[in-house]
């Protein structure tokens, strides 16, 4: 019951942040930045997708903003 | 007035909206992890973290070895369960910390909050995301409006959030019951 839920608001999260990403933006990034945006795309876990990127959170949630991709939270 | 302790999603995303400062007047101190303060490096937010440290508003906490033990534990246990968003050790130690000093957990983490609902042992901790804290700002009239949804869009826009649409229809509607119109 509770699993249910939390799955059903993960995928609504996922298809938002699909939705509202600049993918021009993300394709043009670099392999790691680009892997690490794709991944926050689908998880929404900005302290993993920092570590792909290489840097740190802060420098990450910036990136996350130019990218378009909503924290949906 | 309660005690907090911030993860990194939080106070990073919190720290872009221009009534930042507000929330120092929901809770005695909030505390940071030494965690969180390695990844903050913009100027600005630094600026208002360490005026907010010499005015005693935020406090840093540093992780002793049984609460980082414990925090892995909270790891690995979030990881076992499938559909469960797992936590990483930065918002393992603000759940831990949460549960034994009772102190209310700030994250945007979805993680943090699933735990809380899953496991019988977090289930008292609270935990509250940017929608929880703007409510209970404009609940103890500490920002004032005629209108609670604009101050929500407004932290939507200045920090590329998005609140989901029906858990903020419900506070919405809670704040317009509970406050009325204030001016």
């Amino acid at each position: 019951m509770h699993l249910e839920k939390w799955r059903r608001l993960e995928e609504e999260a996922r298809r938002i942040r699909r939705e509202e990403a600049d993918w021009k933006f993300i394709e043009k990034q670099p392999p790691k930045i680009r892997a690490a945006l794709k991944y926050y795309v689908e998880v929404g876990d900005l302290y993993v997708a920092s570590r792909i990127a290489g840097l740190t959170i802060d420098e990450f949630n910036r990136l996350r903003i130019k990218a378009r991709i909503p924290n949906v939270a | 007035m309660d005690f907090a302790i911030a993860d990194t999603c939080f106070l990073i995303d919190w720290s872009l909206w221009r009534r930042r400062d507000a929330i120092f007047e929901l809770f005695k101190t909030i505390f940071v992890p030494e965690t969180v303060m390695r990844e903050v490096v913009s100027a600005d937010t630094i600026e208002w973290i360490t005026d907010a440290l010499i005015k005693g508003v935020l406090s840093l906490f540093t992780e002793t070895p049984d609460i980082l033990e414990e925090a892995r534990v909270l790891v690995e246990k979030s990881r076992s369960i499938p559909v469960l968003r797992g936590v990483d050790l930065p918002e393992a130690i603000c759940l831990v910390v949460g549960r034994r000093r009772g102190y209310i957990v700030l994250t945007e983490n979805r993680g943090a909050l699933m735990i809380t609902d899953i496991l019988e042992e977090y289930r008292k901790v609270k935990v509250w995301r940017a929608l929880e804290v703007i409510a209970n700002l404009i609940k103890k009239r500490l920002l004032r409006t005629r209108d609670p949804t604009e101050i929500f869009n407004e932290y939507e826009r200045e920090t590329y959030h998005r609140f989901p649409r029906g858990e903020l229809e419900v506070v919405i509607d809670e704040l317009r019951r509970e406050v009325g119109e204030v001016a």
